[in-house]
């Protein structure tokens, strides 16, 4: 038998009887992106995304959109809105300023949006708004941010449409004003129909009609921004509206949970690459036990041995990336079936890379303690620059450059080829070639520090 | 069976071997007997073909031995001062691998798990993994893994370290037999006891360097002494022990006077000097020279310094 396929059965006997390894190799990874799967919201029939941020909220005004913003800001899942406290008999009263301050203090929420008295002015056109914040988590605060503005320009047209009846009573006087408003309201009836005094009443609440205006003269598909209810929906359209922007996707029409594509091939090669580097420390405990000196002194080449090692290595890497991508069709519904060829090209040069890597870690290592902080260094980097937790496009370009010199980089590349991309095995082959050069030239470079390394004396 | 001619082997400015020869006949129990660090691993490494030397050449069966000379290997077994067996694996798997190694396999291989396991002693716990054994018990297995694909040269390199006796005379006799048999065995020790009862011709080693070679008793004549006179370090042989200096080599240690007459110093004359100064004779034990005393006269050192 040869001694590849000796050592290489051995290897997977040793492995498989170390119930500890598999579970890690299997279990955790896919337990694991199970969870980022939580946490990323990429379960279709789970709710998904933040949620439940308190939100303290003080109304000072007594106009009508002042509750109506209220009301749309409860809709939004983000928040928690909260608008009363406690007395101390418990029973339950507005929130003031100063115990929305008190609260925050004590960090019992850290966002309030305070609604003025002057919310609407007689002597400025516009709304006036104030938002206190603890900005203790500034990705947390720019999303709280965005999400109030969207929920506060989706009630713009009726806020100025408040302000400008405001600013026009005060120019006008009492008298004029509803003269101007009742003509203008029996002029709007008499064109084009409809009650008189019902015009007269929305006119005075602020509601021109603008967003029924807008919404009938769209058309086709816009970018659209979601929101709790419909009538929401409809009013946070209204800037999509304004500037109609036509959106086609080119690539990734047929991808069932885009994001997950992403997530489940970088997290997976980066567990990957902790395994094999795992697994290659273990020459150390070979070393120290004399194996080597047994098994080199049998009919066996060194070249046997490294050989017997990244084969396993590699075939351990392929086995453990099709388990994740399993995984994640079971979880996130990906669709393996119908790439599955060029997807095993990708998982196969990949996990090459992979074991190669885990060979030069061991290779220029001293000791076993030494690869094992060694990996986890490199496995973090390449992870974190190569775009196995977020999209390498988000990073600073000199990062997305030295990205590029990182396996890590090249196999998500791959796997949103195949799975986001959909490109066919010849499409991908540059990808899968440029893998392969990486396990060549890494190995290489493993084998020859390997001879000059005291490992197999 | 094997030959060192002039070889030399250094570790940087180290020199682990200094121009060594050696010749070892088919069926002889050899013994390397030195310190540790004295070259005894690197000579074994060099026999086994794990390391080149810088000069000189080692042959075996008078082909030369190197790393790519992977047939003059089947020849070979090696038992590593370890226990180079895989513990997390059953005894039967490790010797299946390591008889793969060898190009075994079938029905033949299965035979000779059988009987090395039956040899040993640990038939009944093929099944169980090695590193439930005793410390004896992967010795033993440790050993037979080696044979499997019955070279006709064992080189042992220290088998024995860390065991119980009984364990280790379990080896012992094991050794004997395939000895007895006809197979050829180096034998790496820093146990003079262990050389003395085990080989039929021991090679000192100390610095890198054969400071004697022969039989057991060949390497006794190189001593200036014939025998060695044991008593106990007492106020009473204090005084009488002083003088023996003048009339050889007294070494006091453990609370017992060993003095090494020299040969112009006969035993009557001891004795009356004993029974002059009023020490009963029963205090005095006369004892064969050991090869303690012959690497201790080779090197002005204790074999365990």
């Amino acid at each position: 038998m040869n001694p590849i396929f000796v050592l290489f059965k051995k290897g997977v006997l040793l492995f498989t009887r170390n119930k500890a390894a598999v579970v890690i190799t299997f279990l955790v990874p896919v337990i694991l992106i199970a969870l980022f799967g939580f946490v990323f919201g990429l379960y279709k029939n789970v709710d998904s995304g933040p949620g439940g941020i308190p939100l303290a909220v003080v109304n000072l005004s007594a106009e009508p959109a002042a509750t109506d913003l209220i009301d749309a800001l409860k809709l939004e899942k983000t928040f928690r809105v909260i608008t009363e406290t406690k007395n101390a008999d418990g029973s339950l009263r507005p929130l003031t300023e100063a115990d929305v301050r008190a609260a925050m203090h004590n960090n019992d929420y850290r966002f309030a949006l305070i609604l003025p008295a002057d919310l609407i002015s007689d002597d400025t056109f516009g709304i006036h708004l104030k938002f206190l914040s603890d900005p203790r988590n500034e990705i947390e605060t720019q999303m709280v941010n965005g999400l109030l503005q969207k929920t506060i320009f989706s009630r713009v047209p009726q806020l100025l449409g408040q302000s400008l009846q405001h600013r026009s009573k005060k120019f006008l006087g009492d008298a004029r004003y509803e003269t101007f408003n009742r003509t203008i309201a029996d002029t709007v009836a008499a064109t084009y129909g409809g009650n008189s005094e019902e015009i007269y009443q929305r006119m005075i609440a602020g509601d021109f009609g603008i967003n029924k205006l807008i919404s009938s003269s769209a058309s086709t598909t816009s970018s659209t921004a979601k929101s709790g209810d419909e009538k929401s929906s409809d009013t946070a359209d209204i800037f999509s509206r304004i500037a109609r922007i036509d959106t086609e996707q080119v690539a990734g029409k047929q991808v069932s949970n885009p994001a997950a594509s992403r997530l489940v091939g970088g997290y997976a090669i980066m567990f990957l690459l902790m395994a094999v580097s795992g697994s290659s420390t273990s020459l150390f405990e070979e070393k120290r036990s004399g194996i080597f000196q047994r098994i080199l002194s049998a009919p066996v080449r060194l070249s046997h041995i490294l050989w017997a090692r990244f084969l396993f290595g590699v075939a351990l890497g392929t086995l453990q990336l099709t388990a994740l991508f399993l995984a994640g069709k079971v979880l996130f519904g990906l669709d393996l079936f119908s790439h599955a060829v060029p997807l095993l090209a990708v998982i196969v040069s990949g996990a090459a890379a992979c074991a190669a890597f885990g060979m030069l870690i061991a290779a220029v290592s001293s000791s076993q303690e030494m690869a094992s902080s060694l990996s986890t260094l490199l496995v973090l980097v390449m992870s974190a620059i190569g775009g196995a937790w977020f999209p390498v496009t988000m990073m600073p370009a000199f990062i997305q450059h030295l990205s590029k010199f990182t396996i890590v980089y090249w196999s998500v590349e791959g796997f949103a080829s195949v799975l986001w991309a959909e490109q066919s095995l010849v499409e991908i082959l540059p990808t899968v070639g440029i893998l392969t050069g990486i396990a060549a030239g890494v190995m290489a470079l493993a084998v020859w520090c390997f001879k000059r390394s005291t490992m197999f004396d | 069976m094997l030959s060192l001619r002039s070889v030399t082997k250094r570790y940087g400015s180290l020199t682990a071997l200094d121009d060594v020869s050696l010749d070892i006949a088919p069926g002889e129990f050899f013994g390397l007997l030195g310190p540790n660090g004295a070259g005894k691993s690197t000579l074994m490494s060099l026999a086994a073909g794990l390391r080149s030397p810088d000069s000189g050449e080692v042959l075996l069966a008078d082909a030369a031995l190197s790393k790519e000379n992977l047939t003059a290997r089947h020849t070979l077994g090696l038992v590593p001062q370890t226990i180079a067996l895989y513990v997390d694996l059953t005894a039967e798997q490790n010797l299946r691998i390591f008889g793969q190694l060898y190009g075994l396999g079938g029905r033949d291989l299965q035979t000779r798990i059988d009987e090395a396991l039956e040899s040993v002693q640990l038939a009944d716990r093929r099944h169980s993994v090695v590193k439930t054994f005793s410390g004896g018990m992967q010795r033993r297995l440790n050993l037979v893994a080696s044979l499997l694909h019955r070279p006709q040269l064992l080189l042992c390199d220290e088998p024995t370290v860390g065991i119980d006796p009984q364990s280790r005379n379990a080896i012992f006799d094991y050794l004997e037999k395939l000895n007895r048999e006809g197979l050829t065995i180096i034998y790496s020790t820093h146990y003079m006891e262990e050389a003395e009862r085990l080989c039929s011709r021991i090679g000192i080693i100390d610095h890198g360097k054969i400071l004697a070679l022969g039989s057991l008793d060949e390497l006794l004549t190189r001593l200036p002494f014939e025998d060695e006179i044991v008593f106990p370090e007492t106020p009473a042989t204090a005084t009488f022990a002083a003088q023996l200096n003048a009339h050889g080599q007294l070494d006091t240690a453990d609370g017992r006077h060993r003095f090494r007459p020299r040969t112009d110093y006969p035993l009557s004359a001891f004795f009356t000097e004993a029974e002059r100064t009023g020490i009963p004779t029963r205090l005095f034990e006369i004892q064969r020279p050991s090869l303690e005393a012959v690497f201790l006269h080779l090197t002005g050192r204790k074999l365990r310094d």
